[in-house]
């Protein structure tokens, strides 16, 4: 098993934090994974990257061309990774104007709603457990302002 | 799946637990991207841990001269760097080179020329090996994961300060940026460092010559002590080459992606191996010349326009055919490697 | 001196690390020395002192001395350069130890001139003197480095001694060495001769260097 999922958004919105959640969640199911982060120059505002594989098996290289799910989190990101499409599943940031919307998330807690999909299409495929990614999750932000908005974000990510 | 003792590092993290664990006390380091982390991790790692130094130098210049004068005085200490500040990191190695200190720098490659970008590349292997106004007389190490990258960095102090040459960890922005699992396990007892000059000593040291013939005598000696070292720390992967009629060539993360297109391309039954140099000075020249009288062609696969290449050809007694896929500054994958050899 | 290192005759050098290691014996010191060495007529002392001594490269031997001191405190730090090696090439860490305070003795050698490479124009050149590389003579003033690096360095000891005033000169490295064993920057610049770059001969090479204190005041800064 391999599995290679790219996410994608504006610096600042919480991509390598995501990619990190799903990877210890990864590892505590005994995968090895690997992620790597890209970046423009900028300090803020750039697109930022994260390339994430999980296998049952020791991972050689870092990154790759052809991600088996893609997540785009902004306009900005769906122009950079235009090139890398995805084999098995598109998350894109355009199909969920909606959904996010009628539920009054704001932007800061978008990435929260994309970590909810994810984390139940990946327990779907037996990489992991939504509870662990919410544990984890919990340990990193429980503490912080908007818990709560995060907290339901992700939840709401969940149900969809 | 083994992956119980493991840890989920980045490369920058790595390299700074495995300097530890080799006995560095000491860091001089100017940040540049993507070495940055290297100093910052050993700062953050010196709050916590005491008998940790570090200084912030003004330039690489310094930080590499800083690393001489602390390796004199019997230091275990290190710099990291990349692209531009390894152009200048040179005049501080070219003086380990021609003093034999041990001096050991992680050079974390980025795209060039000039500032380039501050992503990938492969493009500093002339820098590690030949950078300097003299033979390349230092130890080059290219791993091609974390688990190595801790690996190496061990080796690079144990031998530098074992025969007294300088070694670099050659990696890249791609290997240090990345989060792996890494396997700490590696286990070897730590090459003690003994001070160049102390209060016991009484020396006058040179490393400028009057006359030809006494740098000539002093090289001469100093090849010959390389080429006794070379002996003892080559270090070469040969991966499914039997009977292979293809031999790719790779170094560094670009050897792991090759590896991987390797055991995808013999599935297809097709008779392609992988010679991969993991010390590129010395360089394994024998390995490399008894496989290529047994191969039709050579590929060479690298992140740069041919300094691999060269190095190959360099070492090659043996006629054969080498191609190769050249992708200066930018990643190779796998999939492009299997791709290569489509109508194989 | 152990052995008579091959400086030029009339050079001002010698007279440095003459004094230099009387000092350093008379404090108890000598073991207890690393002097390192810029390149320049600098390096031509790599065997001069039974002290460890090493040469380093143009311009560096201040970081060199940098590290080793972080790295062995104990031993006094010394670093011998040039006005190049210390003013132009090199200023740079130079100015950065000042300015960190690092407890190394800088001792500058102020001949006016880069001597080993044949006289070319130095940072230390004077309006109007003529070398290799300034035949019409120089037109930008001289570096003052003790005056330039006072406000950068508050605790330092920076002084201006010559060669031809050795009470001044045996007084200033004594403090200089006092500074650094009490954990503090040091520089000595000492006005020295260089008659075969001047192409000057006995009283001439002497008035030169008086000719350099109306430029380079001597003292304590």
């Amino acid at each position: 098993m391999l599995l290679k999922i790219l996410l994608s958004g504006d610096g600042g919105q919480g991509i390598q934090l995501m990619s990190d959640l799903i990877c210890r969640a990864a590892i505590q199911r005994g995968f090895f994974v690997s992620h790597i982060p890209n970046y423009g120059l900028e300090q803020r505002g750039g697109v930022s990257l994260a390339f994430i594989q999980i296998s049952d098996n020791e991972i050689a290289y870092p990154k790759f061309s052809k991600p088996d799910i893609a997540v785009i989190l902004s306009p900005q990101a769906r122009e950079r990774v235009r090139n890398y499409e995805s084999r098995i599943m598109n998350y894109d940031i355009g199909e969920h104007k909606d959904v996010l919307a009628k539920n009054n998330v704001s932007q800061q807690s978008y990435n929260m709603f994309f970590l909810g999909l994810l984390s139940k299409l990946l327990e779907e495929k037996n990489i992991l457990q939504r509870e662990k990614v919410f544990e984890l999750l919990k340990e990193k932000l429980g503490k912080k302002p908007n818990w709560e908005e995060n907290k339901k974000t992700w939840l709401l990510g969940i149900k969809n | 799946m083994k992956t119980d003792k493991k840890q989920f590092m980045t490369g920058a993290e790595v390299v700074v637990r495995a300097c530890v664990d080799a006995g560095a006390k000491m860091m001089f380091g100017y940040p540049i991207t993507p070495g940055t982390e290297i100093l910052s991790h050993w700062i953050r790692e010196a709050q916590v841990n005491k008998d940790l130094k570090y200084l912030q130098t003004e330039d690489e210049i310094a930080a590499g001269f800083c690393v001489c004068g602390a390796v004199l005085a019997g230091e275990k200490t290190f710099t990291a760097t990349a692209g531009p500040g390894t152009v200048l990191m040179q005049d501080a190695l070219s003086m380990a080179d021609g003093m034999r200190l041990p001096v050991v720098v992680i050079i974390v490659q980025r795209g060039g020329p000039s500032s380039g970008t501050v992503i990938y590349s492969q493009q500093e292997v002339n820098l590690a090996i030949h950078g300097g106004n003299g033979e390349g007389l230092r130890l080059v190490y290219s791993p091609s994961n974390l688990t190595e990258l801790y690996e190496y960095t061990r080796l690079a102090f144990n031998n530098a300060w074992k025969y007294n040459f300088p070694a670099v960890v050659l990696s890249d922005g791609f290997l240090m940026k990345t989060r792996q699992l890494v396997d700490l396990g590696f286990k070897i007892k730590n090459f003690s460092a003994e001070p160049i000059i102390s209060e016991n000593t009484q020396k006058n040291i040179r490393n400028i010559y009057t006359f030809e013939e006494e740098l000539g005598e002093k090289l001469a000696r100093d090849k010959k002590d390389f080429e006794k070292m070379a002996d003892e720390v080559v270090k070469v992967v040969s991966y499914k080459v039997v009977g292979c009629e293809i031999l790719i060539v790779a170094h560094g993360i670009v050897a792991g992606a090759a590896k991987e297109a390797v055991d995808i391309l013999q599935s297809q039954g097709k008779k392609v191996g992988l010679f991969r140099p993991i010390t590129l000075s010395p360089f394994s020249a024998k390995e490399l010349n008894d496989l290529a009288r047994q191969v039709k062609k050579i590929w060479v696969v690298e992140s740069s326009m041919g300094q691999l290449r060269d190095l190959v050809k360099q070492n090659l007694d043996v006629s054969v055919e080498i191609d190769g896929l050249y992708k200066p500054a930018e990643g190779i994958g796998s999939d492009e490697i299997v791709k290569l050899f489509e109508s194989f | 001196m152990s052995k008579e290192a091959k400086f030029c005759p009339g050079c001002g050098y010698p007279v440095v690390l003459r004094f230099l290691h009387t000092i350093l014996k008379d404090k108890k010191l000598d073991k207890k020395t690393a002097l390192g060495l810029d390149i320049g007529c600098s390096l031509l002392a790599w065997d001069a002192l039974p002290i460890n001594t090493f040469q380093t490269h143009h311009g560096r031997v201040v970081p060199t001395m940098v590290g080793l001191n972080r790295a062995k405190p104990e031993l006094l730090s010394i670093a011998l350069v040039g006005d190049g090696g210390a003013y132009a090439i090199g200023l740079q860490s130079l100015l950065w130890a000042a300015m960190r305070n690092d407890p190394i003795l800088v001792v500058v050698v102020n001949n006016t001139v880069y001597a080993m490479t044949g006289g070319q124009m130095a940072p230390t050149t004077m309006v109007g003197q003529k070398t290799d590389t300034s035949p019409a003579g120089s037109d930008q003033p001289a570096v003052l480095g003790p005056e330039m690096i006072r406000g950068l360095s508050p605790k330092a000891y920076l002084a201006r001694a010559a060669v031809n005033d050795i009470k001044q000169l045996n007084e200033y490295l004594n403090k200089a060495i006092d500074t650094c064993q009490s954990s503090n920057f040091a520089l000595v610049e000492v006005l020295s001769f260089c008659p075969t770059n001047w192409r000057t001969k006995g009283a001439e090479t002497n008035e030169r260097v008086e000719e350099m204190k109306r430029v380079f005041k001597v003292g304590e800064f």
